[in-house]
């Protein structure tokens, strides 16, 4: 009986429901636990953090400005004095280039996922919300932008743009909402016909509310998962459109720009193109790897199978 | 079946209508032109500018010259290229040929090397084969095209001196392009081959015919890859488009003539007929595999042909 008196006294309970609350693991902290014992994902997560950070600090600790040429110390090999990657053609020292070309990358890959991310969940959102002639209308676009590969509207809106680092950008940006569109439509989708939807509704809540409050919560993980995949996607897009010359110009050092420039010398200095990169691939694996694991953590449906 | 053809023909010609004006009015809206160091050289004077613009018509109204376009291509007439002269008609025949046999070959080597590995790393789950094979497919996904191109010239044709670096059209010219617009799609077959086994590994008919006592290889072949490989299929469409996309970029390093070098090649120099033409070409290209790939899905999934 003493345990059903604790049911009358509020503030008794109400402790014991908070005490409840705190003993449980949040959402967050669950996802930590699975990726922490992730290995390969783990390595990802510390790849991509120790990019971010280079892309952050890196330029302001560069020994050289990026554009200063030294003509008679050009070609210098990696480990040569004062040089720690070497020089490139026009002398310039390619660490200094390096670290300002990752922060390019970086900002390229995040930026363009941002408004990727942006206009994919407003759009998926919506065609899943109101369905009928709203969904065909939108999803039909979503669907024809899906089914073309990237890099040719990319060629044809640089076309268009002009060549230069923010033709990559929209480019990029325009192609990848669709996929995060894809992803939430569907989810939405199935979301929208769940009892707390309809009890929100019930509630007199309208649209808008709705779809923020109650879905966006919902939806947003699995769109971030993919955010690390559209990361990696925008990076190498952005490196093999410089490298045919419609992305960052001269003397501007994006990673597909050095390797473009490095590429007429690769017999007798391999260096200017091969370490950009190896940079590239580095953080196009930790990427992967990193999406990889944390659909394991939102997904573990699909666990193993990819 | 057949008011969804006709649905989806009629779709393909409205997105092609639509693309071709916006491709026409874009191109010809952006900075810079034939005249304005595209064709002509950067430091031609005004007059001789103009003199070009006017001898070629782009001096007129851009929905002028898009009617003219038209009408042109009505009678069959391509046009010809502003940077060389070149009738279209003949770009088309060498260059399409081109992309055509670069194209065939890297689709053939991704499924010859993806599908047996695939299988094999399925089979073989969680031993050192599959992490091999799967390491191997994380990294094709990861290393950039243009990145493994340099690579293999490096190794192959200049330190080797085994393989030409660049050029057409010879045999030994062939196998460095193809297999770096091959390697992608080999990776992402070969996972996908991989995960389709795991799925139908385990089903109950492959229980029925083990207890049958078929001998093990053939329930794999003949009857788990056998439902394993209707998804691999029917994305080879979607990977026709997409190796359109990887072309453009393997094309240009490796100076292949085909269609997709070039498309950059006339965007870069504004040589708008040639420009716009094989553009529509791409996207009519791309369409037309996406069709291929909705039509392939249906026949193997029966259940969605009606939505």
């Amino acid at each position: 009986m003493s345990d059903l008196s604790v049911l009358d006294d509020k503030a008794t309970w109400e402790s014991r429901v908070e005490r409840l609350w705190s003993a449980q693991p949040s959402r967050f902290q669950d996802a930590w636990y699975e990726l922490s014992r992730n290995k390969l994902a783990l390595g990802g997560a510390v790849i991509v953090l120790f990019f971010t950070l280079v892309a952050i600090v890196g330029p302001a600790l560069a020994p050289y400005d990026y554009a200063k040429q030294v003509l008679s110390d050009n070609l210098l090999p990696p480990l040569s004095k004062g040089h720690l990657l070497g020089t490139d053609e026009l002398g310039r020292d390619l660490l200094s280039r390096l670290l300002l070309g990752i922060r390019i990358s970086m900002a390229v890959g995040l930026g363009t996922t941002a408004i990727a991310l942006s206009i994919g969940t407003i759009v998926g959102m919506l065609a899943g919300y109101y369905r009928g002639w709203v969904d065909r209308v939108l999803n039909g676009f979503v669907e024809l932008i899906w089914g073309f590969p990237l890099i040719l509207i990319a060629v044809l809106l640089i076309g268009a743009i002009g060549p230069g680092l923010t033709g990559v950008v929209i480019a990029v940006g325009f192609v990848n909402w669709a996929g995060f569109a894809r992803i939430v439509r569907g989810d939405v989708f199935a979301l929208r016909e769940k009892e707390f939807v309809a009890a929100a509704r019930a509630l007199g809540k309208g649209d808008l509310e709705i779809m923020i409050r109650h879905l966006l919560p919902n939806v947003v993980g699995s769109a971030l998962v993919m955010g690390s995949y559209y990361i990696a996607i925008a990076i190498i897009a952005e490196a093999a459109l410089s490298f045919i010359g419609m992305g960052a110009q001269p003397p501007l050092p994006s990673l597909g720009q050095m390797i473009n420039e490095g590429s007429g010398y690769m017999l007798l200095n391999h260096w200017l193109s091969t370490i950009p990169g190896i940079v590239i691939v580095l953080l196009v694996l930790g990427l992967n790897v990193l999406g990889d694991g944390l659909r394991d953590v939102f997904d573990p449906r699909l666990k193993g199978l990819g | 079946m057949a008011s969804y053809l006709a649905r989806r023909t009629g779709y393909m010609l409205l997105i092609l209508t639509i693309s071709s004006v916006v491709i026409f009015y874009a191109l010809r809206t952006a900075p810079g032109g034939p005249s304005g160091g595209g064709v002509l050289s950067a430091l031609s004077s005004q007059e001789i500018r103009q003199a070009y613009d006017k001898r070629m018509g782009l001096d007129k109204p851009v929905y002028t010259q898009y009617f003219i376009y038209l009408g042109h291509l009505a009678t069959g007439d391509l046009g010809t290229s502003l940077a060389n002269g070149t009738p279209i008609v003949e770009l088309l025949g060498t260059h399409a040929r081109n992309s055509l046999v670069l194209g065939l070959t890297a689709l053939l080597i991704s499924y010859v090397i993806a599908i047996p590995l695939g299988v094999l790393a399925a089979v073989k789950r969680n031993t050192w084969v599959d992490q091999l094979a799967m390491g191997g497919a994380i990294l094709g996904m990861g290393i950039p095209n243009f990145w493994l191109a340099l690579i293999l010239v490096y190794f192959f044709s200049l330190r080797l001196s085994l393989l030409p670096s660049a050029g057409c059209c010879d045999p030994p010219q062939l196998i460095l392009p193809a297999l770096v617009l091959a390697a992608e799609g080999t990776a992402v077959t070969m996972r996908m081959t991989r995960s389709s086994m795991l799925e139908h590994l385990h089903d109950d008919f492959v229980r029925a015919l083990r207890a049958k006592g078929l001998p093990e290889w053939q329930v794999i072949i003949r009857h788990v890859l056998r439902n394993a490989l209707i998804p691999v299929i029917s994305l080879t469409g979607l990977r026709l488009g997409w190796l359109v996309g990887y072309a453009l970029i393997v094309e240009t390093i490796f100076r292949w003539p085909g269609v997709g070098y070039l498309l950059v090649d006339s965007v870069l120099r504004r040589d708008y007929p040639v420009a716009q033409f094989f553009s529509l070409l791409l996207i009519f290209f791309v369409l037309l595999a996406n069709w291929f790939a909705d039509i392939a899905y249906g026949l193997a999934n029966p259940r969605i042909r009606v939505a």
